[in-house]
């Protein structure tokens, strides 16, 4: 089994970064053994790597539809747990329930689209991790996978791409 | 025979003006942004202790002080009577709300929009709306009295098993507050993040261990930032009904009462259109503020996004206006007697002043002004236009709430309202306000540098024929 080692190469801007990561490609790195680190949101396309996937839209609607129940039980179900029929008026007005049910719906879908970035993003992770801060000076990071006996020439090629470091990444207390 | 032709304008050149004078087309390098705004954040002078020490002892006093004595003695220390039950307390509250709509507005509303001039400030703009909800928090529980009673309002059932009336509208504004100050809270965090982390990168002690946890752990992969841009997509598109649902339902507290001036089917829209006017104003006039006293700000806010707030300003108060007449032309010519009565006491009663007052400060005086794009751009005479519009906004809500709770159908009951510990409440919750915003600017990267850095990247020039004209790119 060849032994690999994980490369960090900073580049200064994004056309550099995007002809790094296609160098890689060329010389065998696959795309799930790259991954970009960037001070702002560079999208994928920008740098011709696949697209991400991200549960929040979903956890959103289930948070959405969560909301509804309950919203619904508050303003449908708490009052026939303990009925009071005031002068005629009906037990469950149907435009103040409208009103209820509207702002749990919402309530819901923002709290699980909040909660959906913890999620995705592991959130919070206090461990030690690759990174430099120049990242947030906004350069462009490409963390990738290479094989232990390739080093030199993936770290010529970065170089040669315009790489301002390329070096072996090293995991630091954030 | 010859042909002329002659040119239909000036050839243009070159741009008029110097494209620098947009932040958009003034980049610099990201570290020395990042430089800039950790140095606003980090230099504290000597007088912004005076100030927060002179702030900190008027909230001492004027709010706990003064609230724990009302607690104390009782809501008869307050100046709300028969029938001005409700006071300068539900004024504030209604003020509060509508200053924390243009957070959500300015940040929420243009990006939707991507309004590129929103980028520098919607953080700030974002921490009025936090901070204006706790004032609108504290204001209700001003007017409750019996405040350690506040937890009968929580969803759950009493020892009885009865719930609460989830079909009262003080039930609606429970949950439509809570609703918008948790959803405008995440709202100011997600964005926050990236910039905490730039703040985590460059701080050391306490501030370093402070940004450590609130960053959260980010570092800027193509997860993170996807997970974090979708969050941001949704909700700055699922918080704009939230923000007009919370003054809607503010509004049906009054609306929903068959009361002389309060019955009205157009109170959902003016009362929002009003929390808009205040608190566009309300934003201009804290980026004046930010600008005047912090550090490298005159970089991130130019005269440029005064000119368009000032545009925004001028435009709601128009719209404002016609709400206004709207409401007003449909009570007045329904002819109704206590209408009629109550009209008469808002134009030529005890407070007439404060209803011409409100309409000079809310129309004449913006459409005077802004108008006019010297005005518009000129920081101080707008932060003068400002503080008038927010002045005629507080009237219109007294002129709302104590002034037509004092006319009603028992002429028998009719009774002035004169307001008593609330005076030093009021100075409290504005004391208290600043005094958050302050201590916020010192703990928080005020300005969005990642934003401004993608504003900036997607901004360039482009030249149509003879003329260079400005064109952004959509990024996303």
């Amino acid at each position: 089994m060849t032994e690999t080692t994980t490369l960090l190469a900073v580049f200064p801007d994004l056309e550099p970064a995007a002809d790094g990561i296609e160098q890689l490609r060329s010389l065998g790195v696959a795309d799930e053994n790259m991954n970009v680190i960037a001070g702002i949101p560079v999208t994928e396309a920008m740098l011709g790597r696949p697209r991400q996937w991200s549960n929040v839209p979903r956890l959103a609607g289930g948070g959405a539809v969560t909301g509804f129940f309950i919203g619904l039980f508050l303003a449908v179900g708490t009052p026939n747990l303990y009925p009071i029929l005031v002068g005629g008026q009906p037990l469950i007005p149907i435009p103040p329930s409208i009103v209820v049910v509207f702002e749990m719906t919402m309530l819901g879908m923002l709290i699980a689209t909040f909660l959906g970035v913890f999620l995705d993003s592991y959130f919070p992770s206090y461990s030690p991790k690759e990174y430099v801060p120049e990242i947030s000076d906004g350069k462009i990071a490409v963390l990738f996978n290479c094989p232990d006996k390739k080093q030199k020439e993936f770290v010529k090629a970065m170089t040669t791409l315009g790489a301002e470091s390329v070096k072996p990444a090293e995991v630091q207390k954030l | 025979m010859a042909v002329s032709a002659k040119p239909l304008s000036h050839p243009q050149v070159e741009m008029h003006h110097d494209p620098r004078q947009y932040l958009m087309l003034d980049p610099r390098p990201r570290g020395e942004m990042n430089e800039m705004v950790m140095d606003s954040m980090l230099s504290i002078s000597w007088k912004f202790w005076v100030a927060a020490g002179i702030l900190g002892i008027i909230v001492l006093v004027c709010l706990f002080g003064a609230w724990g004595y009302m607690i104390f003695e009782g809501l008869g220390v307050a100046g709300t009577n028969r029938p001005a039950y409700w006071g300068i307390f539900l004024v504030n509250t209604v003020f509060w709300i509508g200053i924390s709509h243009a957070g959500t507005f300015v940040s929420a509303l243009l990006r939707v929009f991507k309004a590129e001039f929103r980028r520098p400030f919607t953080r700030a703009a974002e921490l009025m709306t936090t901070f204006g909800l706790v004032q609108a928090g504290l204001s209700i529980f001003m007017h409750m009295g019996r405040v350690w009673l506040s937890y009968w309002m929580f969803p759950y059932p009493n020892q009885r098993g009865l719930w609460p009336n989830f079909h009262s509208p003080l039930m609606w504004d429970f949950l439509a507050i809570n609703t918008y100050l948790l959803a405008s809270t995440m709202y100011l965090f997600l964005p926050l993040i990236p910039d905490v982390a730039m703040a985590r990168d460059r701080s050391t002690g306490w501030r370093k261990n402070l940004y450590r946890i609130l960053s959260l752990g980010f570092r800027g992969t193509e997860g993170e930032w996807t997970h974090l841009r979708h969050a941001m997509n949704i909700f700055a598109f699922a918080i704009l009904p939230v923000m007009f649902s919370v003054h809607t339902i503010v509004s049906w507290d009054f609306a929903v009462a068959t009361r002389p001036g309060w019955s009205s089917t157009i109170f959902g829209p003016y009362f929002v259109i009003g929390a808009l006017h205040s608190g566009i104003a309300a934003v201009a006039m804290v980026l004046i503020v930010i600008r005047a006293i912090m550090k490298n700000m005159k970089y991130f806010i130019r005269p440029e996004h005064f000119d368009a707030l000032g545009k925004l300003m001028l435009i709601v108060s128009m719209a404002w206006a016609y709400f206004f007449f709207n409401d007003y032309m449909v009570q007045w010519y329904g002819g109704d007697k206590w209408t009629d009565q109550l009209l008469h006491f808002h134009e030529a009663g005890l407070l007439g002043w404060m209803w011409l007052g409100m309409l000079i400060l809310n129309i004449a005086i913006p459409w005077l002004t802004l108008w006019n794009k010297k005005i518009r751009s000129n920081p101080w005479i707008l932060f003068i236009v400002g503080l008038l519009i927010n002045v005629g906004m507080w009237f219109e809500r007294y002129i709302i709430i104590p002034i037509s709770l004092t006319v009603n159908r028992m002429p028998f009951t009719w009774r002035e309202y004169v307001p008593g510990i609330e005076v030093l409440l009021t100075i409290g919750t504005f004391a208290f306000f600043i005094l958050l915003y302050m201590m916020a600017t010192k703990l928080i990267p005020i300005v969005p540098v990642w934003e401004v850095q993608e504003g900036q990247m997607a901004h360039s020039l482009r030249r149509f024929g003879r003329e260079t004209v400005i064109s952004v790119s959509e990024l996303e």
